[in-house]
C-alpha cells in the first residue's frame, strides 16, 4: 500500500513539475497542489518533492514549516477552521466567537475531532478587518461572524456547504470613494497612452506625480523603476506585492477584486519601461478564493492582446503569473518575497544589494504595491497634474485607508494625504477614540493628545491601515496582541526580532500582572530601540513600535496593575 | 610533461539545485581595481582606507586592524547577516548596519563603538544568553567558545533578560561521530550553510519560524537516522558547544589503566600539524610529532605507530588494484569500472553510499589506512608478539570525525575482532595531554616504536589534498617506468595535485615501462601494454566538489575519462578535518599544510614502495603479494548501498 502510495506521489510530483518548472521555485506551487490533493504534506511527500526538485529533504521541511497554510499533521479535519486572531477582530469579538466554537465542537484550538470533521486553529489578519470577527473554513470566508452564527456554519459544512445562506466573497465597503476609485477613465487607457510613450518620459511622469510606494515604506517609485530599467541584464522581473498582511489592511484585497484591469495595466506599464518580459503577483494565501478570477482575467487580457508576445501590436511582450503565499506576514517585505517566490523561507535578504539590481533569481526586479501599479496606471492616463491635486508636497495624491476597530463606519477610505487624524476620526465615526492605530502592527499608536497630527510620509506613515481604540480599550491588552502577533510572525532569522519580540511580551505579561519594576520596563524599552535599529528587516525594524508608543502613551495605564484573577 | 594542471570549469552548474552561497548576497568586487570608481574611500573610526567596490565593512575593518565582534560570519561560508553582533553605525543611516553583510558601494564613514553600537551589542548578546544552556564548566569548549569570549569582552556580569537554568532539549547522542546539544545553539546557521552550501550533504535547516525557529534534521530525526557523513564540518565551524564530538577518551584512560590491556595507538598525518594549535602560543603549522610521540607514552599508552605506515600499505594495495582494474580492461577486455576512486575517506565513502550508490563499483575495495592498520596489529603485530588480540586495545589518532564511525561499521572486524576499537580526534588527545598535565610544545622528541615506525614522507602527505594521488603517482611510476619520478618533478613533488582547487586535474604519459617488480610479479606479465598511455588523474576535495566531478563523470565529461580520482570529504584533506583544531579557515589550513609538506620533505623514505616496513610486511605475512587472498580478507572491503532515503 506504502509503495503504491509513493509511486503516485512520485507521479504527480512529475506532473506538478511539467507544469512550474523543475527548479526550486517550483516548489510553493508544487506544496500546494500536493496539499490539496492529499490534505497534508507527509514524510514521504516533502522527502519525495526534494529528491525531485534536487534539493534536501530537511530544506523542503525547512520551508514547509515556515509557512502557517502547509499542513504536515495527518490528524487534520476535513474542514479547517481558521479564526483571525488579530487585533481589530480581537476588538470585535473573536473571543467569544472562539469559546463558542470550542463549544459546539467540543474541543480546544489546536485540536481535531474525533470524526477528523473539524480543525480549530488560530490565524493571523485576513484582511476582514472592517467585518470581524472573521474566520475562513477552508478556503470559504466568513464575516461578522457571531457566537450564534457558529452553530449555523458548523451545519453548512457537515452538508457539504450544498445550500448555504453565507455568500462566497465578502466584498469591502467603500465608504468614501475619490478621484482612485472613482476614475473613469478608459478601459486600458493608460496603458494604451504610456505604450505611445517613451520610457523615461513615462519614468518623468511618475517622477513628477510625486508617486511613492504605497505598501508603506513610501520609496519613490520612479526611482525604483529608473534603478531597474539602468540595470544591465538579459532578464528583469515585475512583482506585484499582493501579499496584503498588515493587520487592519484589506484595501488590496477589493483592489484586486475590482480593479483587476488597472492593477494589470500598471505592471506591464512598468515592464515595458523596465524591458521585462516576465512579472508575477504574489497574492498572499488568504486570499486564495481571488485566484480564480484573477487567473481568469490573466487569460482574458491574453486573448484581448494585452498582455502576450506583441502587447497592442507594440511588439512588447509580457506575460504575468500568479503565485501564491501561503500564509507568512514577512513576504510582505519585498526581498523576503523575492524569496518566497523562489522557493525558500520567506526570510529578508541583506541590503544593500538592492533588488532592483539583485532581485528575482538574481535579475533586476521592481516589487510594487497593488495600489502603486493602479496609481501608476492612472497616473499615465490621467497625467501628474491630476494625481498632485491631492495631498502635500511630499505625500502626493489621495490614498486608500483600510479603517477599523471601534468606529461607526468602518470600511474603505478614499483620502487625501495630509489628512489629521482628527479629520480622519470624524470622517469614519471615532471621535470618542482614545487612541488610533496607524500603520499596522507596525505603526505607531497616537494617543488622543496627537490627534491633530497628520497622515503622512513626513509625519505619520502608513500604508493604510487605520485601527481606532475606543475610550474603554485597555491599551496593554492591545499591546499585547501586537506582540503576539511578531512573535509568531518574526521569520526567526535575526537575533534581536526572533529573541526580543517575546521578551517584550514576556514584560506584558509582567505588566498584565504587575510585577513589573519601571527599571525593567525602561530596560525593555531600551531593547525595543535596540529592535528599531538592528533588526534585519522592516518586519523586525518596526516590531516594537507598537510596545513603545503604547508604554510611553500610557505608561500610567500599563503599570502597578492588580492582577486579575481567573 | 604533465603540470598542465588544467583548470576545469565547473562554474555553470549543470544541476537544477542552487546552492544559497551562489546568491551574491553582496556587490560583486570589481576585477580590475585601477578602474576608475573601482576603489572607494572609507573612513572607519576616524581611519581612512580605500577598498575595492564591495568590500564589507569588516573587511575593511579588519584591513585597519579594527577589530569587529562576529558571530554568523565564517570566512569559508556565505554571508549570513543574522546574529547582528556585527552592527556598526554608518553615517546618515539612522539603523546600525550589519557589517559583515554590508558591502562598501560609495564612500561612507563608519563608527564601530558607539553608544548606539554598544547598547545594540550587549543587547544581542544578552538576548543570545537568555536562550543558550551556559554551563560553561562542562562544555566541551569552555575556554575556545566564541560566545563565551563574547560575554568577556562586554563585560557581561549579569543576565538581563534571564537565563535558562536547565536544559530543555537535551544532546541528541544516537550519532558515533555528532553530537548536538541544542540548548546551546544560537541559531547563527554556521552549520546549515556548511552542511547545505558548503559540503551539499543537507542534514541540517532551519525549521519553523519565529518563536519555534530552531536549526533541525530532517523530521527531527536523531542524527544516527539521518544522512549525514560524520564529516565533522558543521562541528569546526560551531561558534558553541552546540555541535561535538562523540569524545572516547574516558574507555581509553580506562584502558590505559587497564594493566591487561595492550594500548597501541595509530597517529594519522593531519594532527601532527595542528595539535599545537589548542597550546597556548603555538602558531598554525608547527608540527609537534615527535613531541606528541613523547606525550603519549607519558599519558601510559603501551605504543605509538605512524599511520604512514598503514597510508604507504594502502598505497600498495590500491595501486595494485588499479593496475589490476586497467589490465582488465586494457588486455583482457573486462569490463572493469573505471576510473578507480579512492576509499581513504570515510566521510566521502558513506557520501557515495548514500548519493550515487550507482557508482559504488568504482571505489577501491581497499581499506582506509586505519582500519589496514588495526588488522595488521590484531593479526601481524599480535602475532609476532605474542599477544592475545583480545587483549589489544588500538585506537587511531584522526583528524576525523567519520573516523569514529567508520571504525564502527559491522564489517570492520576482519581480524576476528574489532580492528579499530576507538577513533580519537586531535582535539580530543590534546585534551588528554592537558589532564595528564602535559605541555606538549615543551617536550623532548622521541621516535615511533618499531615495526611500524618509520616516518615516510609518502604517507604524510595523506594529510593534505592530492596527497593520496601524490604518492599513488610516485610509486606507480616508478614501478611501471622504472625511473625516478624525480625526473619528472624536482624533488618528487608533485606539483599539479597540490594545492586548495577544488578540483585538480594532471595527466601522467607513459613513454617507457621497465620490468615488473618483484611485488607485483604474477599478477602482470609485463608492462608493454601501458606504454606510451597516459594516466589521467583527478583530485576532489569536499563534497561539494565530489558531487561536481562525480555528475561530471555521469555526463560523459572530461573526467570519465579518468583512471584514478582522489576525493575527500572535507574541504582542504584531512588536515581540515572534523577533528582538528577549532578554528579552521582557509590560512590556518594552509599553514598546516605547509608543516605537512615539509615533513615529507624531511623524510627519507618517500615512495611507499620503498618503506622496509611494507617490504618486511610483504615478505613475512602477505607473502602472496597485494591484492592476494589474504590481503583482501584482511586489508579490503565492500560497501553498503544505503541511499537517499529517510521514510
Amino acid at each position: 500500500m506504502q509503495v503504491i502510495e509513493r509511486e503516485k506521489v512520485k507521479t504527480d510530483i512529475c506532473d506538478l513539475k511539467k507544469k512550474y518548472g523543475d527548479d526550486r521555485s517550483a516548489l510553493l506551487p508544487i506544496l500546494h497542489e500536493l496539499q490539496n490533493k492529499y490534505n497534508y504534506l507527509s514524510d514521504v511527500i516533502m522527502q519525495e518533492t526534494a529528491h525531485s526538485l534536487d534539493i534536501h529533504p530537511v530544506e523542503v521541511e525547512g520551508v514547509v514549516s515556515f509557512y502557517s497554510f502547509f499542513r504536515t499533521n495527518k490528524k487534520q479535519g476535513k474542514y479547517v477552521i481558521r479564526l483571525c486572531q488579530t487585533i481589530s477582530c480581537d476588538l470585535a469579538g473573536k473571543e467569544n466567537v472562539a469559546r463558542q466554537l470550542e463549544n459546539e465542537l467540543g474541543i480546544k484550538f489546536g485540536e481535531t475531532t474525533e470524526d477528523r470533521m473539524f480543525t480549530l486553529e488560530y490565524t493571523n489578519c485576513m484582511g476582514m478587518c472592517d467585518k470581524g470577527p472573521a474566520m475562513m473554513v477552508n478556503d470559504r470566508l466568513f464575516a461578522r461572524v457571531t457566537p450564534d452564527k457558529v452553530s449555523r456554519i458548523i451545519a453548512d459544512c457537515r452538508n457539504n456547504f450544498i445550500k448555504t445562506n453565507f455568500p462566497d466573497i465578502v466584498p469591502s465597503n467603500i465608504v468614501k470613494a475619490g478621484p482612485i476609485l472613482e476614475n473613469d477613465a478608459d478601459k486600458n487607457a493608460g496603458l494604451k497612452k504610456a505604450l505611445k510613450m517613451k520610457r523615461p518620459d513615462i519614468i518623468s511622469e511618475i517622477k513628477e506625480s510625486g508617486l511613492k510606494g504605497r505598501g508603506g515604506a513610501g520609496f519613490p517609485t520612479s526611482v525604483k523603476w529608473q534603478l531597474a530599467a539602468a540595470a544591465k541584464s538579459d532578464k528583469k522581473y515585475v512583482v506585484c506585492n499582493a501579499d496584503e498582511g498588515e493587520p487592519g489592511t484589506f484595501k488590496d484585497r477589493y483592489l484586486l477584486y475590482q480593479h483587476t484591469d488597472k492593477l494589470l495595466d500598471g505592471m506591464t506599464i512598468a515592464a515595458y519601461v523596465l524591458g521585462a518580459k516576465k512579472g508575477y503577483i504574489y497574492l498572499r494565501g488568504e486570499y486564495m478564493y481571488l485566484k480564480n478570477m484573477l487567473l481568469d482575467k490573466i487569460e482574458k487580457r491574453k486573448e484581448e492582446n494585452l498582455l502576450g508576445e506583441d502587447i497592442l501590436g507594440k511588439g512588447i511582450e509580457f506575460d504575468i503569473e500568479l503565485r501564491m503565499g501561503a500564509g507568512a506576514y514577512v513576504c510582505g517585505e519585498e526581498t523576503a518575497l523575492i524569496e518566497s517566490l523562489e522557493g525558500n523561507r520567506g526570510e529578508a535578504r541583506n541590503r544593500p544589494p538592492f533588488p532592483t539590481d539583485v532581485g528575482l533569481q538574481n535579475h533586476p526586479t521592481t516589487v510594487n504595491n497593488v495600489e502603486t501599479f493602479i496609481d501608476s496606471a492612472l497616473i499615465c492616463a490621467q497625467g501628474a497634474d491630476w494625481f498632485k491635486e491631492h495631498g502635500t508636497d511630499q505625500s502626493t495624491g489621495t490614498k486608500l485607508f483600510s479603517v477599523s476597530g471601534d468606529c461607526e463606519d468602518p470600511g474603505i477610505y478614499e483620502l487625501p494625504y495630509g489628512i489629521t487624524i482628527r479629520d480622519m476620526l470624524s470622517e469614519v465615526g471615532g471621535e470618542e477614540a482614545k487612541a488610533v492605530q496607524v500603520g499596522g502592527a507596525g505603526g505607531q499608536c497616537i494617543p488622543a493628545k496627537q490627534f491633530d497630527r497628520k497622515i503622512s510620509y513626513e509625519d505619520v506613515p502608513s500604508g493604510g491601515s487605520i485601527i481606532v481604540f475606543g475610550p474603554d480599550r485597555d491599551m496593554l491588552k492591545v499591546a499585547k496582541n501586537f506582540m503576539e502577533f511578531f512573535v509568531e510572525e518574526s521569520c526567526g532569522q535575526c537575533t534581536p526580532c526572533r529573541e526580543g519580540n517575546p521578551k517584550l511580551l514576556e514584560g506584558i505579561e509582567m505588566l498584565e500582572e504587575g510585577r513589573c519594576s519601571s527599571s525593567y520596563l525602561d530596560e525593555l524599552i531600551k531593547l525595543g530601540e535596540t529592535m528599531q535599529v538592528s533588526s534585519k528587516c522592516g518586519l523586525g525594524q518596526s516590531s516594537p513600535n507598537a510596545f513603545l508608543s503604547i508604554v510611553e502613551n500610557f505608561k500610567s495605564e500599563v503599570l502597578g496593575r492588580v492582577p486579575q484573577k481567573v | 610533461m604533465t603540470d598542465n594542471k588544467e583548470k576545469l570549469d565547473f562554474t555553470e552548474d549543470k544541476s537544477s539545485r542552487r546552492p544559497k552561497s551562489t546568491t551574491p548576497s553582496t556587490v560583486k568586487k570589481p576585477e580590475n581595481t585601477d578602474a576608475l570608481g573601482a576603489m572607494i574611500k572609507v573612513t572607519i573610526d576616524g581611519k581612512d582606507i580605500k577598498v575595492p567596490m564591495g568590500t564589507t565593512i569588516l573587511e575593511a575593518a579588519k584591513e585597519l586592524g579594527i577589530t569587529i565582534p562576529t558571530l554568523c560570519d565564517h570566512s569559508d561560508l556565505c554571508v549570513a547577516g543574522v546574529c547582528r553582533i556585527c552592527v556598526v553605525e554608518v553615517e546618515g543611516q539612522n539603523n546600525l548596519q550589519a557589517s559583515c553583510a554590508y558591502p562598501i558601494t560609495s564612500p561612507i564613514k563608519v563608527h564601530t563603538h558607539t553608544r548606539k553600537v554598544r547598547q545594540a551589542r550587549r543587547h544581542v548578546l544578552d538576548l543570545m544568553l537568555s536562550k543558550h544552556y551556559g554551563e560553561c564548566y562542562s562544555c566541551v569548549r569552555n575556554g575556545n567558545c566564541e560566545l563565551q569570549d563574547l560575554a568577556d569582552q562586554y563585560g557581561v556580569d549579569f543576565y538581563r533578560f534571564g537565563h535558562m537554568e536547565k536544559p530543555d532539549k537535551g544532546t541528541d547522542e544516537s550519532s558515533y561521530a555528532i553530537e548536538r546539544d541544542m540548548d546551546k545553539c544560537i541559531l547563527c546557521r554556521r552549520c546549515v550553510r556548511t552542511c547545505v552550501d558548503l559540503q551539499e550533504v543537507g542534514v541540517y535547516d532551519v525549521l519553523g519560524r519565529g518563536e519555534e525557529t530552531h536549526i533541525g534534521t530532517f523530521l527531527d530525526k536523531p542524527m544516527n537516522d539521518v544522512i549525514c557523513i560524520n564529516c565533522g564540518q558543521c562541528i569546526n565551524r560551531c561558534p558553541t558547544g552546540a555541535l561535538h564530538a562523540k569524545d572516547p577518551s574516558d574507555v581509553i584512560w580506562e584502558a590505559i589503566d587497564d594493566k591487561n590491556k595492550h594500548v597501541v595507538i595509530q597517529t594519522a598525518p593531519a594532527p601532527r600539524s595542528a595539535i599545537g594549535e589548542c597550546f597556548d602560543g603555538v602558531e598554525p603549522g608547527t608540527p609537534l610529532t615527535f613531541e606528541m610521540n613523547t606525550a603519549i607514552r607519558y599519558c601510559g599508552f603501551d605504543k605509538v605507530f605512524d599511520t604512514n605506515f598503514s597510508a604507504d600499505l594502502t598505497i600498495i594495495e590500491e595501486g595494485t588494484e588499479l593496475i589490476e582494474r586497467l589490465y582488465g580492461t586494457l588486455v583482457e577486455g573486462k569490463n572493469e569500472s573505471l576510473p578507480q576512486f579512492t576509499s581513504c575517506s570515510p566521510g566521502w565513502v558513506k557520501y557515495i553510499e548514500h548519493f550515487y550508490p550507482e557508482m559504488l563499483k568504482n571505489v577501491s575495495s581497499a581499506k582506509s589506512p586505519q582500519q589496514m592498520f588495526g588488522a595488521v596489529i590484531k593479526t601481524y603485530y599480535a602475532k609476532i608478539n605474542d599477544i592475545d588480540p583480545a587483549d589489544i586495545v588500538t585506537v587511531a589518532l584522526m583528524p576525523c570525525t567519520a573516523k569514529k564511525f567508520e571504525c564502527n561499521r559491522p564489517e570492520m572486524n576482519d581480524s576476528g575482532y574489532k580492528d579499530i576499537d576507538y577513533g580519537l580526534t586531535t582535539r580530543e588527545l590534546a585534551q588528554m595531554f592537558k589532564e595528564a598535565g602535559i605541555e606538549l610544545p615543551k617536550l623532548k622528541k622521541s621516535d615511533f616504536d618499531d615495526p611500524f615506525g618509520t616516518q615516510t614522507g609518502s604517507g604524510v602527505i595523506f594529510g593534505a589534498t592530492g596527497g593520496v594521488m601524490e604518492s599513488a603517482i610516485r610509486t606507480v611510476y616508478e614501478l611501471v617506468s622504472g625511473k625516478k619520478i624525480d625526473d619528472l618533478f624536482d624533488h618528487a613533488n608533485v606539483m599539479p595535485v597540490r594545492g586548495f582547487d577544488g578540483i585538480k586535474y594532471a595527466e601522467l604519459p607513459i613513454e617507457e615501462v621497465g620490468p615488473v617488480p618483484e611485488i607485483l610479479e604474477g599478477k602482470i606479465p609485463n608492462w608493454d601494454w601501458l606504454k606510451g598511455a597516459t594516466l589521467k588523474v583527478a583530485v576532489a576535495h569536499g563534497t561539494a566538489n565530489a558531487k561536481k566531478v562525480l555528475e561530471n563523470i555521469k555526463e560523459g565529461g572530461k573526467l570519465s575519462e579518468c583512471h584514478f580520482i582522489e576525493f575527500m570529504a572535507c574541504p582542504g584533506g584531512c588536515l581540515g578535518g572534523g577533528g582538528m583544531p577549532i578554528p579552521t579557515n582557509e590560512e590556518i589550513r594552509a599553514a598546516r599544510a605547509k608543516a605537512i609538506y615539509a615533513e615529507d620533505e624531511a623524510s627519507e623514505v618517500r615512495k611507499s614502495y620503498e618503506n622496509p616496513a611494507i617490504t618486511k610486511l610483504y615478505s613475512d605475512f602477505f607473502t602472496e603479494g597485494p591484492c592476494s587472498h589474504k590481503s583482501h580478507e584482511l586489508l579490503h572491503t565492500g560497501y553498503k548501498v544505503r541511499g537517499k532515503k529517510m521514510v
